[in-house]
């Protein structure tokens, strides 16, 4: 009975396992950032992100790319220099509806989130 | 041992949980199921391709980027679950099949048959494609059943004709060339667009779908090929080919060229941007496109097949498509000139020329994009004089692989009006 419990518990606790630089909450769909660490700026920053980025994918997609450094579609490398190519690629798809300024705060959001999952 | 039971079982469905959670919502056909990504990535509505889809098109349905980025994971990053096998074989792991379904209502108050409202137009079509390890492609299309489908302005009834209308195979980058060969049955690349790279398909653009007399060709027409092309430079493309003609020993020659300036280039990379400043420039694309087709066909009912009373005829077009935000503007003008198109023994004294324009407006509405206004209009002047069609239309796609569309098509031609009000609804999986 006993073992049963300690599997139950480990595999539990491996199926919510975060990255350890990136304040992770949730997983799946539901998977978010919590962003109560992140400097004032970054928080703003944020609040773009989880509203328009959401209207089209997951920030699962995003997250991921930033831990494992790989875009999860392309297979591309995910660094500093993507993150602007896809912030100029979400700028000009007509879905997205963002602004520049938008854009930008994203772009140095993820750039911020790419220093941080380093550590 | 309930409590025991129940803990299993319990263990084992949290240690499943993971497999079983819905994902998001993902458009599935072939090309969406290969790359899991959603049809939004390549289309703005489907079946009309955005910029990026145009590239995965030009680049043999290789997701564009750095050469087998989709094949090798970066350094570093999770191995993709794959087997290893079917990827030595060159074989995808799934089967890259899709179909689409079509069902369409028509309502024209003047036809023929008195039948007003028709609602039996359907078609569904098979689609496959994909690329064998980045150095080969194929692509099909297969009619498995249609209907009372609309064939340029007109409804014209057939019953159950399956057939095949695309199937070629590519080979990409022949000899580490930038040069790909497509060979088989296909599109000829002269348009900028494919037949189905439209919002409203039907009818295609009158300047590439218009045919002269009893000749069946049109620029937009399905041929046995072997075309050769290659993007240059990131922002030129060009394609040339010969043709196989049934019943005759001589080939159609064609060649295409088009230019792009602004935005996503042809490989798929997105433009230089300063994230600081706005400039027009930034939202802005161009497209130019010229074409030259010359070919020959002839009149192959009977004598076992042979050609007789042949018509030498060209087709020359210019194109541009212009992207601006959330409006597109695109417009075709064809010329050509036919020899003996009626295929009669004598041949007439003079060339019968002719001409065909479109222009067609649309925007888009909706983050993400889900509504469409379109505004098309098209003019043809022939051997039957001077027709004339304007197509206002709306599209809306509840899910990025269902398509609703209404179109009002009023045409006048030399000899009456037509006024036709087309619904479709088409879904793809």
């Amino acid at each position: 009975m006993g073992r049963i419990v300690v599997a139950f518990f480990l595999v539990a606790l491996s199926s919510g396992l975060a990255h350890a630089g990136l304040p992770i909450v949730g997983r799946g769909d539901a998977m978010r950032l919590d962003p109560s660490g992140f400097t004032p700026q970054m928080k703003a920053n944020y609040d773009i992100v989880r509203v328009r980025c959401v209207k089209c994918h997951t920030l699962e997609r995003t997250i991921v790319a930033i831990k494992t450094g790989v875009a999860p579609i392309s297979g591309q490398p995910f660094d500093r220099s993507a993150t602007k190519a896809y912030g100029v690629k979400m700028l000009r798809k007509p879905d997205s509806n963002m602004s520049k300024a938008e854009v930008k705060a994203a772009v140095d959001l993820l750039n911020y989130l790419l220093i941080q999952a380093e550590r | 041992m309930k409590s025991r039971t129940l803990l299993a079982v319990l263990t084992f469905a949290v240690a499943l949980a993971p497999l079983l959670r819905p994902g998001t919502a993902h458009a599935i056909p072939a090309f969406a199921r290969q790359h899991n990504t959603e049809c939004s990535t390549c289309h703005t509505i489907y079946p009309e391709l955005n910029e990026f889809g145009d590239a995965f098109l030009k680049n043999g349905y290789v997701y564009p980027g750095k050469p087998r980025a989709a094949e090798a994971p970066a350094e570093g990053a999770p191995a993709k679950p794959r087997s290893e096998g079917l990827w030595l074989a060159g074989i995808p792991e799934q089967i890259p099949i899709s179909f689409t379904g079509t069902l369409n209502v028509t309502y024209d108050k003047d036809a023929s048959d008195k039948d007003q409202l028709d609602l039996a137009a359907r078609a569904l079509r098979l689609q496959a494609g994909g690329a064998f390890r980045e150095a080969a492609g194929f692509f099909v299309t297969y009619n498995l059943y249609s209907q009372g489908t609309q064939n340029g302005a007109v409804l014209t009834p057939n019953t159950n004709r399956p057939d095949i209308d695309e199937l070629y195979a590519l080979w990409r980058h022949a000899l580490g060339t930038p040069v790909n060969f497509r060979i088989g049955r296909m599109e000829p690349k002269l348009s900028l667009w494919k037949r189905s790279d439209r919002l409203i398909p039907v009818p295609s653009f009158a300047s590439t779908a218009y045919t002269v007399g009893r000749s069946q060709f049109s620029v937009d027409s399905r041929s046995d090929a072997l075309e050769a092309n290659a993007i240059l430079g990131n922002r030129v493309f060009v394609a040339g080919g010969v043709v196989d003609r049934k019943g005759q020993n001589t080939k159609d020659g064609y060649g295409h060229i088009s230019v792009k300036f602004g935005g996503t280039d042809l490989k798929g990379q997105e433009p230089e941007l300063d994230l600081e400043q706005e400039s027009v420039w930034d939202y802005l694309s161009l497209t130019l496109g010229g074409f030259y087709y010359v070919g020959r066909d002839a009149d192959i009912a009977g004598l076992n097949g042979i050609g007789q009373n042949g018509n030498r005829f060209y087709r020359a077009g210019t194109e541009a498509d212009l992207i601006y935000k959330r409006l597109r503007l695109k417009g075709s003008g064809v010329f050509g000139a036919d020899r003996n198109p009626d295929f009669t023994p004598v041949r007439p004294a003079a060339d019968n020329e002719t001409h065909a324009f479109a222009f067609e407006g649309e925007y888009l509405f909706g983050a993400p994009v889900n509504f469409a206004a379109v505004l098309r209009y098209e003019l043809q002047d022939d051997a039957v004089g001077v027709t004339r069609r304007y197509i206002p239309a709306i599209v809306y796609a509840p899910l990025q692989n269902v398509r609703t569309s209404l179109q009002y098509n009023y045409e006048v031609t030399p000899e009456r009006r037509n006024r036709i009000t087309l619904a479709s609804l088409s879904f793809s999986f």
